[in-house]
């Protein structure tokens, strides 16, 4: 078996983490991955859904591929706190 | 042994603890019981590990383990047959004051064989605000009654001078004594039921079923931790308490056939009472394991052996004494199941064979609002508004989560019909519904969350008051997983009426005439024409919502669930005279996606 | 109408996979008939079953029907309905606020409501059952009345008849249920609901929650309100069609239809409440056990009922039936008086199987059901199931099953259950067999024992009944380990259903919601029932009973007030109440509070409560009376025809047994375990200790010792 699934949407091939969509490679697989993916933070406070006591600095990180923008994960963090991480072994 | 007898064994256990759990229910006959199913009952093995597990609030089978062994120590050479022990002490093995714990030691021919041990949140411990949950409490000793174990019953007799002590204690002592007399009647009938199989089959037989149970519960989930990858799993949960925020951080690391749950880089104890003592940290993260990781394996001792916990002291999730804990159930012990769940739901979406067993976070954050007050015939009341209980379903790999669908760590909970409700309290409801954008987005969707609004109605003193250690409405704690977005927030708004207000008939928070004022922590009055609006958290959503069906998006903004803002933002779906607009979704959904590329920029 | 001319009685129940048929006259035997059900057209099964009764009496359909002066009947067409999906599409009106009641099934409720406790415990994999209305068919309309009753806002009139018609022309329905919140105190918003409808749309079937549940609790009201307009044309028609093919057949008397509650109505009033019909079969063979123990003087019976798929239990205490607390269909909730009947996945069809890394032994909850069936039926089953065990261990005999119709194919049913069971748990085929019996009878002893624990009660004061293809093979199990004393085998096990329409009365069920202290005037209480008993005395009349064929009783759900579960209460004394017969109701109330509920469960320093008043009004229907037959000598050794190996727990393996034919068992005789008595419908087994006879009714009675 070539590709070992790691997520919903993401893949270990040949080594590497990659796209499970595109392909994509992202990093030596067993690395942390996010900080090669596109991020984006948007406020809770300015989603749909949002409550009228939502914390001002709350965000929500989105890590797209850069490859073809599909959603690879989400974390909901205040700005000042690190990535989560993910590692699943090879 | 006998493959035969042992299977018999089995199934007579499990009904033996459904008897009991019949029993708790029928005498006990309150609302949080009934409805809510907000207690448990589980049996234990002479030396206090856990044998059978019953289907209840689930973070407490590991819990009363812990009371039954702390009442091994503390009373060793005083544990006669006929004995009852009552253990709520939080620092000793309990979750809060509140979930009282009463413990039996169940004897065969003078040999201590078993514990039956149960609980139910009690009408009333005697702490600073009534109904249990306290968050005016400062510390411990500001919670009520407490007990690290004392004897209620001894050898058959009920302790009169004990029994009158603690409902001296506390508000609304017939009620605590019913649910007192409730847990006995259970732990009577567990022992009875216990007895009788050991009598049919004999002791050394039931004792060999009980091993060989544990054994394959063991055996059975170490197992399935070998077939899932090994790794490493963080996530993250913020609680805020007047402004105060605090961290609940894991790192769940699976090697081979163990499973370390690591609280390390959590935030420091809190003064308020949403703290929680290790005991409970530790139910709080089996709570959703035995449901997600053992849903066809037996629940008990085997189950716990291959996991460790790592939880440092003096943090928000192993608090030291006397700091202030009648709100851990639906504090940190809450943010330690969505935690667990989080991580669990990420390695088993990490494996092909059982992703389909993952799922993003369930309704995250109880409100566990109590009402007090004058009732409408005059007589006093207290109680838990149960929409706490009604939960919302997160998103599967195969399915969205069910709307308003309850939680892991107490499957079978409901709540109570509007017209209960408003015999028994003099409230009326504007409206109960689910709630719009409440359930994460995804490519399949978290369940939603739901609202609600009341306000006074033939109340003698005017209103009623209210008891908030309403958290989770400043942070999203309903995570999504992989790309799914967590469910929405819960949200507290106290509407002050205009003095010359009707009588109001309003259908959403918007429609409610007054000022609206965001509320979160203490005692509240609910006065008038005044309107007390609570919305609750939806499931978190998995996948990318920009891969979820375009039908299914449009029917969910024909049902009212998903608004045509989230559709057009975070969905992509174009829609046009109440059909899909295809080639324009297409066309949005890859803008979308480049708007992702480019980091958030629109090109 | 002469007498002499009608002169039978006839009752036909359609059940899933059989329609059965019993023929009573004054002073003859009993016949029976059976033919295969019919469904979607279950009325021609219904006819088939009546013809095959008639076949054997030398009559036609149509010269027994011409003699018939009561057709009395039950069937499963509403269930069906629901269970295939196939009623109206339902618009739903409620108050606004309040649209999602249904769909939301109170929480989690509806989840996991009516899924095993295994079930349960695997949340990721339940789901809610699909509802029975569209979210886009459910309509909320400005309307309020609140917790007293009181109209807090009248009922927008104009924007409820905009609604109606959009839902009407723009969604197409063709039924409307309507459920307001409080309608059960003040139906007056309903009625204009309906009164707009009758008007703009006469002919779409309209279900209104203040008339077919008023009762407190607005979801189940609700769900009530929806399953009675889902199937409510179904039922109508169905109704209407087979009273008009009777007819045509040249039968000329009145229809009744049994109803969940274990009474019958009239035709013409049945047709408008589906919802009525639900589980009437099951409800029936309840009636029918009742009946059963009054005959033999027995009034506590546990019925029991183990078919193909399921093993059926309801408790019949002091001839009281037990209502169901939390009745569903197909996993959806409802609020009507049912009888209780529970179930589990334990019978002749049921699965057996090794938990996969233990090896630990199951039966069910999954059937073989008819097709492929058991593998000794040899059509391709290649799944063990409890009827190839039975016949493993001797109980079943091959070469007669079904009177002879059958040969069963035991050397395939040895092969396949030694490789799949015996080899994995390294037990010959005979040990592992009994292994597996064993295991089912304890599962069943645990479900009677929880639910007569339940109702705080001992089996061991209950005589129990075996209905049942296969429940005589076990009963002799099950019924030694609850400590019962005696098990009747009925004559009439295999028409049980049957039996019970034509042990029913016609009943109708009335109630009052509304909150009451204790105590109260005895004059407020007769004030609530005078007005149900004026309706009912006027019901039953034009229905034809009056005098002595007139039987009202009264009852009173009582509560705590401050706990939830609430205890209908029989009226003993003399009605109207006087002050000391109310007194006597509330402390009646108590002593069955902690009867049911356990000792220390009443909690009177809350104070009672009344909060339902009931009536219940019974139109007494002439019985058929069984006659007995005379006893003869106990000795049965003319009926025993064979000896073989059986299983006979007591020695823990095969020994060699006498049997017995049924047939040519005479009253009086006994049997002594262990032993296998064959019937033409199923096999009765006497464990060592057990002694059966044959009672004058030619009920096989065990008794224990």
């Amino acid at each position: 078996m070539s590709r070992q699934v790691i997520s919903a949407t993401l893949a270990i091939e040949k080594g590497k983490i990659v796209c499970a969509d595109c392909g994509r490679a992202l990093v030596e697989a067993g690395q942390s991955w996010k900080r090669h993916a596109a991020l984006t933070s948007t406020p809770i406070r300015d989603m749909p859904g949002a409550a009228s006591a939502v914390d001002d600095k709350v965000v929500l990180r989105y890590f797209a591929c850069p490859g073809c923008g599909s959603l690879l994960d989400t974390e909901t963090a205040l700005p000042e706190d690190p990535f989560l991480d993910d590692v699943v072994k090879a | 042994m006998d493959p035969i007898t042992f299977s018999i064994i089995r199934h007579r256990l499990f009904r033996v603890v459904e008897e009991a759990v019949i029993t708790l229910k029928h005498v006990s006959g309150t609302a949080i019981t009934n409805e809510g199913h907000d207690l448990m009952v589980s049996l234990y093995r002479a030396d206090g590990s856990l044998l059978m597990g019953g289907v209840g609030f689930l973070h407490h089978l590991t819990s009363a383990a812990e009371a039954c062994k702390s009442i091994i120590r503390r009373f060793a050479g005083q544990i006669n047959e006929g004995d009852l022990f009552l253990l709520n002490d939080p620092f000793t093995a309990a979750l809060h004051t509140s979930d009282i714990y009463l413990v039996s030691p169940i004897h065969h021919q003078g040999k201590l064989i078993a514990w039956s041990a149960c609980f139910v949140h009690v009408y009333d411990i005697g702490a600073m605000n009534p109904g249990g949950f306290a968050p005016d409490a400062q510390d411990i000793f500001t919670e009520g009654f407490s007990s690290p174990g004392i004897k209620l019953i001894d050898r058959g007799q009920l302790r009169q001078d004990v029994w009158d002590t603690l409902l001296n204690m506390v508000r609304g002592p017939e009620m605590v004594a019913l649910d007192l007399r409730s847990m006995i009647a259970c732990n009577n009938v567990a022992k009875d039921r216990l007895l009788a199989l050991v009598v049919k089959y004999g002791e050394a037989t039931v004792d060999q079923a009980c091993l060989t149970l544990i054994e394959q519960s063991e055996t059975r989930l170490r197992q399935r931790l070998r077939d899932l990858p090994d790794g490493q799993w963080q996530s993250r949960q913020y609680l805020e308490v007047k402004g105060e925020t605090y961290r609940v951080i894991l790192t769940m690391t699976k090697q081979d056939d163990t499973l370390v749950f690591d609280f390390s880089g959590s935030s420091p104890q809190s003064k308020y009472a949403v703290n929680c003592t290790r005991w409970a940290s530790l139910g709080g993260l089996f709570a959703p394991l035995f449901p997600l990781l053992c849903y066809d394996i037996t629940w008990n001792e085997g189950v716990i052996r291959p996991i460790t916990m790592i939880a440092p002291e003096g943090s928000i999730v192993n608090c030291t004494r006397p700091a202030p804990v009648s709100v851990a159930t639906v504090g940190a012990i809450q943010s330690v199941n969505n935690a667990a769940c989080s991580a669990i739901g990420k390695m088993l979406a990490a494996s092909d064979q059982y992703a389909d067993e993952a799922t993003a976070v369930w309704h995250a954050n109880h409100f566990a609002i109590f009402m007090f007050g004058t009732n409408q015939r005059g007589g006093q009341s207290i109680g838990i508004l149960t929409e706490t209980f009604a939960g919302a379903g997160g998103a599967r790999t195969f399915a969205d989560g069910v709307d308003i669908g309850g939680e892991i760590p107490n499957p079978i909970s409901r709540m109570a019909n509007v017209e209960t409700i408003e015999a028994a309290f003099p409230i009326r409801y504007l409206f109960r519904r689910r709630l719009q954008d409440s359930g994460g987005a995804g490519t399949f969707r978290g369940g939603t969350g739901g609202e609600m609004a009341i306000v006074p109605h033939d109340a003698p003193d005017g209103g009623i008051h209210y008891v908030l250690s309403g958290k989770g409405s400043k942070f999203p704690q309903s995570e999504g997983l992989s790309g799914g977005y967590p469910g929405a927030i819960n949200d507290y708004v106290w509407v002050h009426a205009p003095k010359d207000a009707e009588r109001s008939f309003a259908n959403s928070l918007a429609t409610i005439p007054g000022d609206k004022q965001p509320i979160s922590w203490g005692v509240f009055p609910l006065m008038q024409k005044d309107a007390l609006y609570v919305r609750w958290n939806g499931g978190g959503g998995i996948g990318d919502p920009l891969r979820r069906a375009p039908e299914k998006v449009m029917q969910d903004v024909i049902d009212g669930v998903v608004s045509s803002r989230a559709a057009d933002e975070v969905y992509g779906v174009v829609m046009s005279h109440g059909t899909v607009d295809a080639s324009a979704t297409q066309q949005r959904r890859s803008d979308l996606r480049r708007v992702r590329m480019a980091g958030g920029r629109t090109a | 109408m002469s007498s002499t001319k009608q002169k039978f009685l006839v009752a036909t129940d359609v059940g899933g996979t059989c329609t059965d048929t019993i023929v009573f006259s004054a002073g003859e035997p009993v016949h029976l008939g059976k033919a295969l059900s019919t469904p979607p057209n279950f009325a021609a099964g219904v006819l088939d079953s009546i013809r095959s009764a008639a076949g054997p009496m030398g009559l036609t359909l149509e010269s027994l029907l011409a003699q018939t002066e009561l057709f009395v009947h039950g069937s499963t067409v509403v269930d069906n309905a629901i269970f295939t999906r196939e009623g109206a599409k339902v618009g739903l009106v409620t108050t606004a606020g309040f649209e999602d009641t249904l769909l939301v099934t109170r929480g989690a409720y509806g989840r996991w409501g009516g899924l095993t406790e295994d079930r349960m415990k695997h949340p990721v994999k339940t789901e809610r059952a699909s509802p029975l209305v569209d979210a886009d068919c459910i309509v909320g309309v400005a309307e309020r009345t609140d917790y007293k009753g009181a109209i807090l806002r009248e009922l927008d009139l104009a924007e409820t008849e905009r609604c109606l018609k959009r839902l009407i022309s723009g969604q197409g329905v063709e039924a409307v249920a309507v459920s307001f919140l409080w309608s059960f105190l003040n139906p007056t918003n309903e009625h204009k609901v309906r009164d707009i409808l009758a008007r703009i749309a006469p002919d779409i079937y309209c279900t209104l929650s203040s008339d077919i549940a008023p009762t407190p609790g607005e979801y189940e009201r609700t769900s009530t309100t929806v399953i009675n307009a889902y199937a409510g044309c179904i039922s109508k028609a169905y109704i209407q069609n087979l009273e008009q093919l009777l007819r045509q057949s040249g039968y000329g008397g009145a229809v009744m239809i049994m109803q969940g509650y274990g009474g019958l109505l009239p035709a013409q009033e049945a047709a408008e409440r589906a919802i009525g019909m639900l589980e009437c079969g099951p409800a029936a063979g309840v009636i029918g056990s009742r009946a059963l123990g009054e005959l033999l003087k027995q009034p506590d019976v546990i019925a029991t009922d183990m078919g193909g798929t399921t093993f059926k239990v309801s408790v019949i205490q002091n001839g009281e039936i037990e209502y169901a607390r939390e009745p569903m269909v197909d996993r959806f909730h409802y609020a009507q008086p049912k009888i209780e009947v529970v179930s589990i996945g334990a019978a002749g069809g049921s699965i057996v199987w090794l938990e996969p890394g233990s090896n630990v032994p199951h039966v069910g909850p999954r059937s073989a059901g008819s097709r492929p069936g058991p593998v000794c039926y040899g059509l391709g089953g290649e799944e063990p199931t409890l009827t190839d065990v039975f016949m493993l261990i001797g109980y079943m005999d091959p070469e007669i099953f079904l009177g002879g119709t059958m040969k069963l194919d035991k050397e395939c049913a040895y092969r396949v259950f030694a490789e799949k069971i015996a080899k994995p748990l390294g037990l010959s085929v005979e040990e592992a067999a009994f292994g597996i019996y064993r295991v089912a009878a304890a599962q069943i002893t645990d479900l009677i024992h929880e639910i007569t624990v339940e109702r705080g009660l001992d089996p061991r004061d209950f005589v129990l009944h075996a209905f049942g293809g296969s429940c005589g093979m076990v009963c002799g199990m099950f019924g030694a380990e609850l400590n019962v004393r005696r098990i009747v085998v009925p004559y009439t096990a295999s028409v049980n259903c049957a039996f019970g329409l034509v042990s029913a009365d016609i009943v109708h069920e009335y109630s009052t919601t509304t909150v009451l202290p204790v105590p109260s005037p005895a004059a407020v209480v007769n004030r609530i029932f005078a007005p149900m008993v004026q309706k009912a005395l006027k019901e039953l009349q034009r229905e034809g009973f009056a005098g002595d064929r007139v039987r009202l009783d009264w009852a009173v759900d009582f509560r705590y007030s401050r706990q939830v579960h609430e205890v209908t209460t029989p009226v003993r004394a003399a009605t109207p109440l006087d002050e000391s017969g109310l007194r006597q109701l509330a402390d009646d109330f108590e002593s069955i509070y902690e009867r049911k509920y356990g000792k220390g469960s009443a909690y009177r320093e809350a104070g009672m409560e009344m909060t339902q008043f009931r009536l219940t009004a019974r139109g007494l229907m002439e019985k058929p009376e069984l006659e007995p037959l005379p006893l003869g000598s106990a000795d049965a050794s003319a009926a025993r025809v064979a000896r073989r190996p059986i299983f006979v727990e007591a020695k823990g393996g095969m020994n060699e047994a006498d049997i017995y034919d049924f047939e040519k068992l005479v009253p009086g005789n006994v049997v002594e375990g262990p032993a296998v008595i064959h019937t033409p419908i199923t096999t009765i087994v006497l464990q060592t200790g057990q002694r059966g006879s044959c009672d004058p009714y030619r009920n096989i009675v065990i008794d224990l010792r």
